[in-house]
C-alpha cells in the first residue's frame, strides 16, 4: 500500500501547491545563500589560497593552516583566547546566576526595578565606550583604581601594562559588561520554576543550597546551557574591549585570535592567512559547542 | 550683524585672491565630466576641498566632481584594503588622496599616473619645500603631489615650566640629557610616590617614537631603503633603552601602550610634555593651554620623522587632464590655508605656512617650518602596516619590561625579516 501510495501521480493542485510553496522559500533561501553560505564558502576556500586584491588567488593547500599550527604567536594566541573564553563564560553566567537569585525574592518593585536596571544597564552601553572610560579606571599612576587603592594604603597595580594582570583586566571589565544580560535571561527561568516544590521543600525544612542545587539548578539547566553556549560564542570572538584597552598587549598577552584575523587580513592583506584563521576558530567553536552539547545529555534536565 | 573675525578676514581674502587669479587668467571650460575624487580627513577637510572644488566648478562649470571622504578612523591598512578593492572591481576613482605610510603600497602596484610633466608645467610648485615633492617620487617618478604634512615636535606645557621654574628650550633645541632633566624636574610625586605630573609621556605609537631613533643617528626600525629590519642596530637598542629608562628609572613617564594616547592629560596639565605633530594644536586651543614646540632632543642627529598626505591620479581615470586641473585647486594656496588653519597639518606651501592665520600660534610655529630640512619620511614600505604591527609589538612588550630589550629587538628583528621574505615572495 505504502509503494502504491508513493507511486500515485501528483494532482495539478498538489504541483501548484509545490511551486508556490517553493516561491514562498525563494527569497529567504537566496538571502541565506548570498549573505550566509556564499561568505562561509569563499572562506573556506580562500584558507587554502594566498590572495591578492589585485594579483588575484593562487593554490597553496594546506600552507596557511600548517603556518598558524606551527608558528609560537599564533599557538600563544590561539591560548589566550581559550583562556579568555573559560573564565569569561565561568564568571559571567555564575555571576549573572547569582545575581538573578539576589534579586528573585520579595522586595518593593521600585527597589527590584532600580537592581535589575542597575546590572542590566551595563549591556546596553556600547562596549567601545565601555572600553574608553575603563582605561582610565586602569591607568597606573592617574587611574581612578589605584587612587582609592593608594588611598587606602595599597600599593598601585599596573592593570594594562602588565601581562600577568591585563587578561584579569579585560576579563572583569568583560563581566562587568555582559553579566547582566544572562542575569536578566535567569530572572525569567527562576519565575518559571514551581513555587509549589520549592514550597513543599521549605516545609520539610530542606536548606536553602539543597533547594537550589536538587530543584532550582536542574530545573533552569537548559536555559544555563544556552547561556554556557551563548556565552562561549560570544567570548571566543572577542575583539573591541581588548582592542581599545590594551591593543592586544603588552606583547602577545591580551591580542585574541579575532584581532589576529583582522591585522592579517587587513593589516598585513594576508587574506588567505587570514581565512585559514577564520576557518580555524569556527572549527575550534564548533568542537566547543559539540562537547557542550555532549555534556548536556547527561547534565541537564529534560 | 556680520562680525567678520580676524581668521575669516584671512581666509576670505586668500579665497577671493585665489579665485580672481583664476577667472582673470582662464578662461571657462566647456568640457564636461564627472570626477570622482576620494578624499581623506575629517570636517576641517571636507569642508577645505569642498570650497576648492567650488573655485575649480568656476573655471570648469561642466565637471561634475563627486567627493568621498573616508575618516581613517581605523587606520590606512583598511583606506589600502578599501582601495584595492575599487581597482580589483573595476571603479576605482579618477583622484585618491592618501598619505605617505600608503605611498608604497599603491605605487608599487602600478596604479597611479607618473606626474612629472605636470609638475614640470606648474612652477607654482616651487612654492613646496623640494624634499616634500622629492619623498613623493616612486621609482625616481613624481606619483603624488604633496598637501598638508606634520612633523613630530616635542609639545610643551609652558605654565607647567614656569611652575617649576624650569627655562623653555632655548631657540628649541636641546639634548638628551637635558631633556631628560627638564622631564625629571616636572615629574611631581606626592609622599606616597603617586604620581599626579608626568615630565613626559613615552609615546605609544609608531610614528611618534621615529624621533627618538632618528636623532640617536639611525635608521629606525628598518634599513635606510625600508627593505628590511635594522633591529640589531645598537643605536635602536640604545633609544629604547633611553625611553625605558625615562619610564622605569626617572620615573618621568607612564608605562606606555595602556589604551589611548594621553593627549587629554596633556590637556588637563596632567602631562608636560608629549610627542605629537601639528594636529594637538587644535586641542590645546580649545582647551586653553599655554603650549609651545620645541625641536625633538638632539644626540647624534636632529632628524624628527614627518608624514605627510598626496593626491595622485588614478591610471584608468578617462579625464587625467581634468584630474590634475583639480589636483591644481586642491593643493592652491587657499585650500592649504585654510587646511591648516582647520587643523589638518602643516602647510605644504611655504607661503602658506607663513600666513599669519597659520603662524600665530604656538609661538614657536616657525619651528614647524624650519626643521622640515631636518625630517625624515616615516619608513614607509609596501608592507607598512604589519610592519608597525611588529615593531609596537615589542616595543611596547620592552616598555613595559615584558622582555629584555636585547631580546626584543632580536625577536622583532627575525619577525621583520620574514615579512619582508614574504613581501619579496609575494611581488
Amino acid at each position: 500500500m505504502a509503494t502504491a501510495t508513493a507511486m500515485r501521480p501528483s494532482s495539478d493542485l498538489s504541483r501548484a501547491q509545490t511551486r508556490v510553496g517553493y516561491l514562498f522559500i525563494l527569497p529567504t533561501s537566496v538571502l541565506y545563500l548570498t549573505f550566509v553560505l556564499a561568505p562561509v564558502v569563499v572562506t573556506a576556500v580562500l584558507a587554502f589560497t594566498h590572495f591578492d586584491p589585485l594579483r588575484g588567488s593562487s593554490w597553496v593547500g594546506f600552507d596557511n593552516f600548517t603556518r598558524f599550527f606551527t608558528d609560537r604567536r599564533s599557538l600563544q594566541i590561539f591560548w589566550n583566547t581559550l583562556r579568555f573564553a573559560f573564565f569569561a563564560v565561568t564568571f559571567n553566567v555564575s555571576v549573572g546566576l547569582i545575581l538573578a537569585l539576589a534579586l528573585n525574592r520579595v522586595m518593593p518593585g521600585w527597589l527590584l526595578y532600580f537592581f535589575r536596571l542597575a546590572f542590566f544597564l551595563p549591556v546596553i552601553i556600547a562596549a567601545a565606550f565601555v572600553a574608553i572610560v575603563w582605561s582610565y579606571f586602569y591607568g597606573d599612576d592617574l587611574g581612578v583604581i589605584n587612587f582609592y587603592l593608594r588611598l587606602i594604603g595599597l600599593p598601585g597595580v599596573h592593570w594594562l601594562t602588565d601581562s600577568a594582570n591585563a587578561m584579569t583586566s579585560i576579563l572583569i571589565m568583560d563581566v562587568w559588561k555582559n553579566t547582566g544580560f544572562f542575569m536578566v535571561i535567569f530572572i525569567a527561568a527562576l519565575q518559571g520554576v514551581p513555587k509549589n516544590i520549592l514550597e513543599a521543600a521549605v516545609m520539610d525544612g530542606t536548606p536553602a543550597w539543597r533547594r537550589f542545587f536538587r530543584i532550582t539548578l536542574p530545573w533552569i539547566s537548559p536555559v544555563v546551557f544556552f547561556c554556557i553556549v551563548y556565552c562561549s560564542i560570544g567570548a571566543l570572538q572577542v575583539y573591541e574591549s581588548i582592542v581599545i584597552l590594551t591593543q592586544g598587549g603588552p606583547g602577545d598577552a591580551t591580542r585574541s585570535l579575532s584581532i589576529l584575523i583582522v591585522e592579517q587580513g587587513f593589516g598585513s592583506y594576508e587574506i588567505g592567512y587570514a581565512a585559514a584563521i577564520s576557518v580555524s576558530m569556527t572549527v575550534l567553536i564548533l568542537i566547543i559547542t559539540g562537547v557542550q552539547q555532549f555534556l548536556s545529555r547527561t547534565l541537564v534536565q529534560q | 550683524m556680520f562680525k567678520l573675525s580676524r581668521r575669516s578676514f584671512v581666509l576670505s581674502g586668500a579665497a577671493l585672491a585665489a579665485s580672481t587669479s583664476f577667472t582673470g587668467a582662464f578662461a571657462q571650460s566647456d568640457a564636461a565630466a564627472t570626477l570622482q575624487l576620494a578624499g581623506f580627513g575629517g570636517e576641517a577637510e571636507a569642508t577645505a576641498i569642498g570650497h576648492a572644488i567650488e573655485r575649480f566648478n568656476k573655471k570648469y562649470p561642466n565637471v561634475k566632481v563627486e567627493l568621498q571622504m573616508d575618516p581613517i578612523s581605523t587606520g590606512w591598512g583598511d583606506y589600502v584594503t578599501k582601495v584595492l578593492g575599487q581597482f580589483n572591481a573595476g571603479g576605482p576613482a579618477d583622484i585618491y588622496g592618501t598619505a605617505i605610510e600608503t605611498f608604497q603600497a599603491f605605487a608599487s602596484r602600478n596604479l597611479f599616473l607618473p606626474l612629472d610633466a605636470y609638475v614640470k608645467a606648474n612652477p607654482e610648485f616651487s612654492d613646496f619645500a623640494p624634499s616634500l615633492l622629492d619623498q613623493s617620487k616612486y621609482g625616481g617618478k613624481q606619483i603624488y603631489i604633496p598637501i598638508g604634512w606634520n612633523n613630530i615636535m616635542i609639545n610643551y606645557n609652558r605654565d607647567l615650566f614656569d611652575k617649576a621654574g624650569v627655562a623653555y628650550p632655548k631657540d628649541g633645541n636641546w639634548t638628551w640629557n637635558e631633556f631628560r632633566e627638564v622631564a625629571q624636574k616636572l615629574t611631581v610625586k606626592d609622599g606616597s610616590g603617586t604620581v599626579s605630573q608626568y615630565g613626559y609621556e613615552v609615546p605609544n605609537q609608531n610614528f611618534f617614537i621615529q624621533p627618538w631613533l632618528f636623532t640617536n643617528g639611525s635608521s629606525g626600525a628598518l634599513n635606510a631603503d625600508w627593505t628590511g629590519s635594522n633591529m640589531l642596530d645598537p643605536k635602536v637598542a640604545e633609544s629604547l633603552q633611553f625611553l625605558h629608562d625615562l619610564i622605569h628609572v626617572d620615573g618621568s613617564s607612564p608605562i606606555p601602550g595602556s589604551g589611548a594616547p594621553m593627549d587629554n592629560q596633556f590637556f588637563a596639565g596632567q602631562v608636560a610634555m608629549i610627542s605629537r605633530g601639528h594636529w594637538i594644536v587644535q586641542g590645546a586651543k580649545t582647551n586653553g593651554v599655554n603650549m609651545d614646540i620645541a625641536n625633538v632632543p638632539n644626540k647624534a642627529s636632529p632628524d624628527t620623522v614627518i608624514g605627510f598626505g598626496g593626491y595622485a591620479v588614478s591610471k584608468t581615470s578617462a579625464h587625467p587632464d581634468l584630474a590634475q586641473a583639480l589636483i591644481t585647486e586642491l593643493t592652491s594656496s587657499a585650500t592649504q590655508v585654510e587646511e591648516g588653519v582647520g587643523g589638518g597639518g602643516v602647510p605644504g606651501r611655504k607661503s602658506a605656512a607663513e600666513d599669519p592665520a597659520f603662524a600665530q600660534f604656538p609661538p614657536s610655529a616657525g619651528l614647524y617650518y624650519a626643521s622640515l630640512p631636518h625630517t625624515k619620511a616615516v619608513p614607509s614600505p609596501a608592507n607598512f602596516q604589519e610592519v608597525e604591527k611588529i615593531f609596537i609589538r615589542y616595543y611596547t612588550a620592552m616598555m613595559a619590561d615584558e622582555v629584555a630589550i636585547a631580546e626584543g629587538c632580536k625577536q622583532a628583528h627575525d619577525e621583520l625579516e620574514a615579512s619582508f621574505a614574504r613581501l619579496r615572495a609575494a611581488s
